[in-house]
């Protein structure tokens, strides 16, 4: 990308006037999506985003300035805005840059070009009429492609050098049904870190099936019951409950403003034993891997949550530094634009024992929550609110009726402690998951079946 | 005006556009380019000290080909020669994997008037970075400083926007704007006992020298204590009182059911209702792109449209909807220059601009005095449950209780359901506190009173 001499020439200048740390975070992406509605591709779209991002670090601080090119005068310009902040602190000295090395690899068995963008379209024109021809109530179907290869490059004046090279892609879709006035919607998607071999391994025919099957049935979903029960979370994507109740108050920042109800509380006794909580970026494939983070600290699996132990905090470079501490690879940015931020990698609840139809049997009244929809927690109190795209009544243990506009309701912390069936049917998601904190990355989630012995359920009946 | 100074070499952007337009619809297709330039601030403070402070001049090209109707589209943040080159290649390559349709076309120019909106504030880019870390500092110590109870803030941040946005397309549009936008947000956290509360505090002005920070900074901090100690409620159906934080989320979703693409692919739970009445005789609806000082105020629109006020209900009936110029041609009507664009990254897409419901002359208390019990929402957290589609509306609410009119007590933890279509008929009364805010668009709602919402808790 950049010769190691000229970005040593912009780390002195980013460290003119003083500053502890000056790093350069160098990122060229590419982007191809094809959007499908009304059985038409309606656009085709590439991008190109070329730029670098510099900051330099004094005390507590850092200051970032990016360009959205890599003109040598572009990046020296940059440097300077971003050491103008830092005047009058200790100047450090650029070390010799030394490569590291990951021992992760990501096979790609499919590179994108094995199929050209018409044979692309042809693809999602497939998924559209597998969605239509399920159901003639299957009024509308949107359908995207999407692929990208970033591919990032990391400087900084401790003479490290990191290199990382992603390669995403994922098909979403969404159906929507109609019958009798009544209309439900329903979206999800596949994909991975990976080569076009995912649509090998999932099928997005079979997932177009699912999903206008999903549509059609909730159209005869009665409304939600409100109030309080129990209710079993389906494994896999039920893991984005935990992901937004619990695992953004285990992000570095959180902990350092002591705005988390998490702050201080490593090794005490937060959840239920029967938890276990796991981030992970070196999972192959996983959206939410990689071999260096956004401030080049090599991937690494961290315990979070332990048999209900509080273990450890999610530390980017930023965090860690305030604190002294390790930084556990969780540094993460949306794109060169933006300065990274401890984030969510893979972030799954381990496995348990109890079989997941005795999971449900052991319900007598209740709800079983197939599909979430989006989530939101805050982090002070622990509160969230989920909403439920494709729920069900559990009558006398077993799944009866759909219901229709729900959310759950609940306290985080308090939800971990009180789970009391984890299944053993661990599962990861499809692989379309993206975390928004100000700024979107992609990331993983997991869990098995688990009871949650009481929540709110907000319907209208 | 269309010159930008990049080291030292004036660049014509509006020239540059109009060039790369000539040079694709040599290919017999039709053709648009957008550049957009501009400069941001962004001051995160903690406790005092900066935590983060960014700048940047981001620039980027968005090029649209439409060929036989097929639509290609590229973006590159690479503005040299080669990087230009390659975007429009792009752009005309990929309309060959896109299917045709009759509609897709370029709209005619028209003439536009920037005057009047005061979009723009040049002392925005002039004011020193310190200037705007210090005000940065007074909000956050404005809010830590209200009362002994505030222990931390999350977030105070200070951000600003200036850009530049060139238009040009192979109809002969070429033209031009630029605005500013100053923002400074927080969330305050209050603390007592076991209770702890994060309250919200938010300014936005195109004009650098109106945002208050002490008012923003003590607003965020109002919003945590007055929740200190929250409960849930029993379940029950009650009149609620929507505060305009709550409210503004309510309305940018009813206004994604009200374009003319919602309605033309049946993604809307107004389908079909079109001159009906489908609200209370209190809800009157305005999409008003040429807002003075509105924060999605512009001249033109995405594609080049003039903007427009477009009064979408009226006393409960649905009037019109909102157009960009491929929707308007497929219902054989006029584009209201509801064409809008995130960025040059984005094909332009049909959207409100300043959408608000019209403010009554009742104050906020006589619109309080009447409910006997009540449910006063000061924020919500959405997550998916409210649905423009499907019309479901379901949400998690903190807020305080109304007895006689009166605030008891603070409640939190609780859900609060219904369907847009009830909620569009049981607004019972608005009152005259009209407020925007940014976080859905440009979306403005004065306190609401809705009868009957079904309030799920213990």
């Amino acid at each position: 990308m950049l010769d190691p001499d000229t970005v040593r020439r912009i780390l002195d200048e980013a460290l003119r006037n003083g500053g502890d740390l000056a790093e350069i975070y160098l990122e060229d992406r590419t982007s191809l999506s094809l959007a499908l509605e009304e059985s038409k591709i309606e656009r085709a779209l590439r991008g190109a985003d070329r730029g670098a991002g510099i900051r330099v670090f004094y005390g507590d601080t850092a200051a970032y300035a990016y360009t959205d090119d890599l003109i040598t005068q572009s990046l020296l310009r940059a440097a300077r805005a971003a050491t103008s902040a830092a005047k009058g602190s200790n100047r450090s000295r650029v070390l010799d840059f030394t490569r590291s090395s990951s021992p992760l690899e990501f096979p790609i068995e499919k590179p994108f070009d094995s199929l050209s963008e018409r044979e692309k379209a042809k693809l999602l024109h497939r998924v559209d009429q597998v969605a239509r021809g399920y159901d003639p109530r299957v009024s509308q179907v949107r359908t995207g492609y999407l692929e990208y290869r970033q591919q990032v490059w990391v400087y900084n004046s401790q003479g490290l050098w990191a290199e990382d090279d992603r390669k995403m892609v994922e098909i979403r879709i969404a159906v929507v049904a109609q019958d009798k006035g009544v209309i439900q919607t329903i979206h999800s998607g596949i994909g991975a870190q990976s080569g076009l071999e995912v649509f090998d391994r999932i099928d997005p025919l079979a997932e177009a099936q699912e999903l206008a099957q999903a549509a059609v049935r909730m159209l005869d979903a009665r409304p939600a019951p409100a109030g309080e029960m129990p209710v079993v979370m389906s494994n896999a994507w039920g893991g984005v409950l935990f992901h937004e109740a619990c695992g953004h108050a285990l992000e570095a920042d959180f902990i350092n403003q002591g705005s988390s109800v998490f702050a201080g509380r490593v090794g005490e006794k937060v959840a239920s034993s029967l938890i276990t909580l796991i981030d992970d970026s070196t999972l192959p494939a996983r959206r939410g891997s990689f071999r260096f983070d956004d401030d080049g600290t090599p991937s690494q699996p961290t315990v979070l949550i332990e048999q209900g132990v509080l273990k450890s905090y999610m530390w980017d470079l930023a965090e860690a530094r305030k604190r002294k501490a390790r930084s556990t690879g969780n540094g993460r940015r949306e794109s060169f634009r933006y300065l990274p931020l401890p984030r969510m990698t893979n972030t799954f609840i381990a496995s348990g024992d109890s079989d997941p139809e005795e999971i449900i049997g052991s319900v007598k009244r209740g709800l079983y929550v197939k599909r979430l929809g989006g989530g939101q927690a805050d982090v002070a109190k622990g509160d969230f609110v989920f909403s439920i795209t494709e729920g069900y009544l559990i009558e006398d243990g077993k799944i009866t009726a759909p219901i229709r506009g729900a959310n759950l309701v609940g306290n985080g912390p308090a939800i971990l402690s009180e789970i009391d069936m984890v299944g053993s049917d661990f599962e990861m998601d499809k692989g379309f998951g993206r975390c928004g904190k100000g700024q979107m990355v992609p990331v993983g989630l997991g869990q098995p079946t688990l009871r949650i012995p009481k929540i709110i359920v907000g319907g209208t009946e | 005006m269309s010159g930008e100074q990049i080291g030292g070499v004036a660049i014509d952007y509006l020239g540059l556009a109009q060039e790369i337009v000539e040079q694709v619809s040599r290919k017999g297709v039709e053709a648009e380019a957008l550049i957009m330039a501009g400069q941001t601030t962004m001051v995160r403070v903690n406790k005092g000290q900066v935590e983060q402070l960014s700048q940047a001049s981001p620039k980027g090209l968005g090029v649209r080909v439409i060929k036989e109707g097929r639509t290609g589209y590229a973006y590159t943040s690479d503005l040299s020669p080669q990087g230009v080159k390659e975007s429009w290649r792009d752009a005309l390559a990929l309309a060959e994997s896109a299917d045709p349709d009759e509609y897709r076309s370029l709209p005619e120019p028209q003439p536009t008037e920037g005057g009047g909106l005061a979009l723009y504030d040049p002392a925005l880019v002039t004011v020193p970075t310190e200037e705007k870390i210090a005000l940065a500092k007074e909000v956050e110590e404005a809010a830590l400083s209200l009362d002994p109870r505030i222990v931390a803030t999350i977030r105070c941040t200070y951000q600003d926007e200036a850009w530049h946005i060139y238009l040009a397309n192979s109809r002969g549009l070429a033209d031009s704007y630029e605005r500013t936008v100053a923002a400074t947000y927080l969330r305050a956290v209050a603390r007592e006992e076991e209770s702890q509360v994060a309250g919200l505090g938010v300014g936005l002005s195109n004009f650098y020298g109106e945002l208050d920070p002490i008012a923003i900074g003590q607003e965020a901090a109002k919003r945590a204590l007055e929740l200190l100690g929250g409960n849930p409620l029993g379940t029950q159906r009650a009149t609620v009182v929507l505060d305009p934080l709550a409210g503004t989320e309510l309305l940018f979703f009813i206004s994604e059911a009200l374009t003319g693409e919602a309605m033309q692919r049946g993604r809307s739970f107004l389908l079909g209702k079109l001159g009906q009445k489908v609200a209370s005789e209190a809800v009157n609806l305005v999409d008003d792109g040429r807002l003075p000082r509105g924060y999605a105020s512009a001249p033109f629109d995405g594609e080049g449209v003039p903007t427009s006020l477009t009064r979408v209900m009226e006393s409960g009936v649905l009037d019109h909807l909102l157009y960009d110029h491929y929707t308007a041609q497929k219902d054989g009507t006029r584009s209201t220059g509801n064409a809008s664009r995130g960025s040059y990254r984005h094909l332009p897409k049909v959207s409100p601009t300043n959408f608000y419901l019209e403010p009554s002359s009742l104050s906020r208390e006589e619109l309080m005095r009447g409910v006997e019990a009540g449910f006063y929402i000061k924020s919500t957290l959405n997550t998916g449950g409210i649905n423009p589609i499907s019309g479901d509306y379901s949400v998690a609410a903190n807020g305080l209780w109304i007895e006689k009119g009166e605030v008891t007590k603070p409640v939190s933890g609780v859900t609060v359901a219904s369907t847009l279509g009830e909620i569009l008929k049981n607004i019972t009364a608005v009152a005259d506190d009209l407020r925007f805010l940014p976080f859905y668009g440009s979306t403005g709602a004065p306190t609401i009173r809705i009868e009957g919402m079904q309030i799920g808790g213990k």
